[in-house]
């Protein structure tokens, strides 16, 4: 087998080096996920090999082989626990691809290496979702496919440039079959089966507890939480609150969110203009989605409405989401406050915050009336000195106390604590409502950017006969605050890149354009799920899109993909097109051989004509003509075109017959 | 599994000559015989692809899938390209091959593009031993040889060679069948002490001068193996020129009977020994000879097409049904 001897050769210098540095480009990704150790260890690993293929000796010796795998492969079990899940696998197969290039004696073994390769692409992919990530693994690949041709080719390694040629070539022909292949497989709803799933565990966001404090921390984050597009119709309304996860349980420091298990949302009254838009998700790692209040109907059976109405997806979203919503601006109750709810909201932890208890009681006694008192508070709110500041002093245990009485500085959170702690000191149900507020317009493509600085916190009281009211005591220190994001309200201490933009607009510009873009690829590219497969097979006029349509049509689609890839592929084996004049000294000789007098492979047209002219006296003469103007024509200076098309004529007209029996 | 597999390998083979018939060379590769499966590498590389394309079905991740199938699309792409490595390519080969036993014997090929392309790791495979690689030129050809091991003597035929590719990436084999035999002649090797009978004879009558009495002296011509020592002009070598050889006219006028009778008493292997050193040393001599052995005479001449009737049946000498 002589293949297999070529595999089995001993692997040289350059074939190495190709392929340790194909696999570093193809580790970058991913390098910043994996542990110290490990890059150390793949590196010096790999340096290892290189050294000693640079002095010409083979793999280290076989206990070295052995032992670092199994030492390695241990450390890395009691490092993640476990070999499932992204983070893991995609440690492991580094891992490997290190020792496998350590280890490597033949080219058998620099194959297992560049399989490994395709493998760290795909998973760099799965946690990276960038249009630039993909063009960079895409050339990867080339240059590892590059390599791939030089391993296994017997040809010497010196003709890397037409290897790397030849694949660019091989890849280009792959591009047509690969956009057919994407538009039309078929996508399933949701995942196969869960998979540990850690794959963004260092994205930021809401989480489903507040303490003081937490949400200082995201506004200083630029990332983007969701993207909203209203639909046409729907004028974004001048009060934005995106609602996330309401919170009920506090211990007078930090507020929980309880599962209040599977019951229904009350049902609403709706009133004024129904608003319909769409939330186009980043990844989290959490299952709400935002949407505004109050939500009415929403696309995709599988998200449903929590009793306080929140709206949850039944997964983490670990991938781009969009999720068409309808929210109504006004609502009403339609059913009076179930009592464990109301026992719920109006909870409160005893022996914290008897400042606070005081106050309402003093207050509350002042104020008989629900709204009456709720007024009292929010005017406490605007006219004692409360100041609004990004960077509060740290509370005692007793938060409520010691913000409302000692500090009186606080951000979003300590404004809704406080003003929730006061509300159920007084009886009436409260709740805290955590979520954003506001968001950018990007003008360049009509939709509003949500980042995480727009993180916000506000209550929501039960008033008797009115239902369930937004309140927002923030509002109520820095009113400029709720008409437009945190950039504005308080710039000393925002990022530094919002403090750049707004000195500098076209900097913004060109940040919402870029922004624009990328929401462009996460809604074609990245959202691209059944609901655009049956969009595309409506826009190809096909009746009603189903499964198997698709299916059918992949099928079409790959059968001429595959014909043109084989007409692509055999059009090379064809012979140069010719000019009109050789291709009429061929019709010549076809015609010659198919009476059975072929020009033989050595003869020139003159001595052909002369050894035809023996044989057969009637075509004598005009052969001879024909064959020494062809070869004038060919061989003369330059032939000026009439005298071409006029032997291109001749020919035409040239019809031997057969030979009478003679021959 | 060993034997399994050559079994399989037989049994296709038997079933590829019925398929095509016996081939004549020249020959050009058409489609229609060219077979191709992917190797170990490739099936392996299949399971990964479809490991891919799960990891991105089940992430529902669209990047990670159109990665998923642009693998899947080059494996395509380069299964074409494995099987238009041969297609179209032109094959031609010696049919009969001359060797001496205890030599590896040459197979010599011709393999022609006529396209535009290259033919990149073109293997001939003869028997599973003997095999090589060659790459072939755009608009070119390419001589190739391939070598035997070493035989004893006798008759050995070759129904068929193949020629297999496995360009570009080793995920795929193509292969071809051409079923034309071909045959090596395995002369015995020259060997034995007898001196030619025309010289043998002329040792009896003592001189020199007595055996080319009726010759006449020719010239020098260079040196070449097998001529008898008597016939050396060692005063040239012994001038220190290139050693030479002087020639007669009028050897040609009498043929020298190899006689298979002339060597009673020894065994067969080593009187047809004994006749191929004769061949050899009558050749360099350029002597009209002629071969008599039972069954087969070979009537008297001269030059390499001569040299290798009698080689041959050498060769053929009590081998059962020799082509």
């Amino acid at each position: 087998m002589i293949g297999q001897r070529m595999a089995a050769e001993r692997i040289s210098f350059e074939r190495l080096t190709w392929i340790s540095g194909c696999l570093a480009l193809a580790l970058l990704p991913v390098v910043v996920r994996l542990p110290l150790w490990l890059i150390a260890m793949v590196v010096t690993a790999t340096g290892l090999r290189l050294v000693l293929a640079a002095r010409g000796h083979d793999a280290p010796p076989r206990l070295i082989r052995v032992i670092v795998p199994l030492l390695a492969i241990a450390l890395l079990f009691v490092q993640y626990r476990t070999f499932n899940g992204l983070s893991a696998g995609t440690a492991l197969l580094c891992l490997i691809a290190g020792l496998k290039v350590l280890e490597s004696k033949t080219g058998r073994d620099l194959h297992v290496v560049v399989m490994i390769i395709y493998f760290l692409s795909l998973a760099a992919l799965l946690q990276g979702e960038s249009f630039w990530l993909l063009g960079y693994l895409v050339v990867v690949c080339w240059l590892t496919t590059s390599s791939l041709l030089g391993l296994t080719s017997s040809a010497s390694w010196g003709v890397w440039r037409t290897n790397v040629r030849y694949a660019g070539r091989v890849l280009a022909q792959a591009v047509p079959l690969t956009v057919a292949l994407w538009l039309f497989f078929p996508r399933f709803g949701g995942p196969l089966w869960q998979l540990a799933d850690d794959s963004n565990a260092a994205t930021s966001g809401l989480s489903d507890s507040m303490s003081p404090g937490d949400i200082t921390e995201l506004a200083l984050s630029d990332d983007v939480a969701f993207r909203v597009r209203f639909s046409p119709g729907s004028q974004a309304p001048p009060e934005r609150y995106w609602r996330g996860p309401v919170l009920h349980d506090f211990d007078g420091r930090a507020w929980r969110r309880t599962d209040a298990g599977r019951m229904p949302a009350p049902p609403l009254h709706f009133d004024g203009p129904a608003l319909q838009y769409t939330v186009s998700m980043e990844p989290n790692q959490h299952n709400w989605i935002f949407v505004l209040e109050w939500p009415a109907g929403w696309s995709g059976s599988r998200a449903s409405l929590t009793s306080d109405y929140m709206l949850v997806a039944p997964n983490a979203i670990a991938q781009p989401v969009d999720v068409v919503a309808t929210s109504y601006v006004h609502a009403q109750a339609a059913e009076p406050l179930d009592t464990g709810m109301r026992r719920r909201d109006t909870r409160l932890p005893v022996g914290p915050n008897p400042r606070s208890l005081r106050l309402s009681q003093e207050m509350r006694a002042a104020h008989r009336d629900d709204l009456d008192y709720v007024h009292a508070v929010l005017d406490m709110f605007r006219q004692q000195p409360f100041f609004y500041t990004l960077t509060p002093p740290r509370l005692a245990a007793d938060s409520v106390d010691a913000f409302l009485f000692d500090s009186r500085r606080g951000f979003c959170g300590h404004y809704a604590s406080a003003f929730a702690t006061l509300m159920r000191d007084a009886g009436i149900p409260a709740r805290v409502v955590t979520g954003y507020h506001g968001g950018t317009y990007n003008r360049f493509a009509d939709y509003w950017i949500i980042r995480q600085s727009d993180a916000h916190a506000w209550d929501e009281i039960w008033i008797d006969g009115h239902g369930w009211l937004r309140v927002d005591p923030t509002a109520m220190v820095a009113p400029q605050r709720v008409e437009s994001g945190l950039n504005d309200a308080v710039s000393a201490g925002a990022p530094l890149t919002s403090r750049w933009q707004q000195r500098t607009p076209w900097l913004a510009d060109t940040r919402l354009r870029l922004d624009a873009l990328r929401q462009l690829w996460r809604q074609r590219i990245l959202g691209f799920d059944q609901g655009s497969q049956e969009k595309l097979l409506g826009l190809m006029h096909i009746p009603a899109p189903d499964g198997q349509k698709l299916a059918i049509i992949l099928g079409l689609c790959l059968t001429v993909g595959l014909s043109w890839l084989t007409w692509q592929v055999r059009r090379e084996l064809k012979p140069r097109p010719r000019d009109p004049l050789t291709r009429a000294y061929a019709r010549l000789c076809r015609r010659l051989a198919a009476v059975g007098l072929p020009r033989m492979p050595h003869e020139g047209p003159e001595d052909f004509a002369a050894r035809i002219a023996l044989r057969r006296p009637d075509i004598a003469a005009t052969l001879t003509v024909l064959c020494r103007r062809y070869s004038d024509l060919r061989y003369a200076a330059a032939p000026a075109p009439a005298t071409v098309s006029t032997f291109i004529r001749a020919v035409r007209s040239f019809r031997p017959r057969g030979s009478r029996g003679s021959s | 599994m060993k034997r399994l597999r050559r079994a399989a390998a037989a049994r296709l083979t038997r079933w590829a000559v019925r398929r095509h018939g016996i081939d004549t060379l020249p020959l050009t590769i058409s489609r229609r015989r060219i077979y191709i499966i992917p190797t170990r590498f490739g099936l392996t590389l299949g399971l990964m692809l479809v490991a891919m394309l799960i990891a991105g079905l089940n992430y529902n991740n669209n990047l990670g899938l159109a990665f998923g199938f642009l693998l899947t699309s080059l494996v395509l792409v380069a299964m074409h390209h494995c099987h238009r490595n041969l297609l179209g390519l032109g094959v031609d080969a010696v049919g009969d091959v001359d060797a001496f036993a205890g030599a590896p014997a040459q197979l010599e090929f011709v393999l022609q593009s006529d396209a535009a392309v290259d033919r990149c790791d073109i293997e001939i495979h003869c028997t599973e031993a003997a095999a090589s690689t060659h790459r072939v030129a755009a608009n070119g050809y390419q001589r190739a040889v391939v070598g035997l091991p070493a035989m004893p003597r006798g008759v050995m035929r070759l129904d068929q060679f193949e020629l297999r590719t496995r360009h570009p990436f080793g995920w795929f084999r193509s292969w071809t069948y051409v079923h034309k035999p071909l045959t090596v002649f395995t002369a015995p090797e020259p060997r034995g002490t007898h001196v030619l009978p025309s010289a043998a004879a002329a040792a009896g009558n003592v001189s020199e001068s007595d055996l080319h009495g009726d010759e006449e002296f020719a010239g020098l011509r260079s040196y070449q193996i097998g001529v008898p020592l008597k016939h050396m002009a060692w005063k040239v070598v012994a001038r220190g020129g290139e050693p030479a050889v002087r020639s007669y006219t009028g050897l040609a006028a009498q043929p020298e009977w190899l006689e298979w009778s002339a060597l009673e008493g020894m065994d067969t292997e080593a009187r047809l020994s004994q006749l191929c050193r004769w061949i050899l040393e009558s050749e360099a001599a350029h002597h009209r000879y002629g071969l008599r052995m039972p069954g087969t005479e070979v009537s008297p001449g001269h030059g390499a097409a001569h040299r290798s009737t009698c080689l041959r049946a050498l060769a053929r000498f009590g081998v059962e049904n020799p082509p």
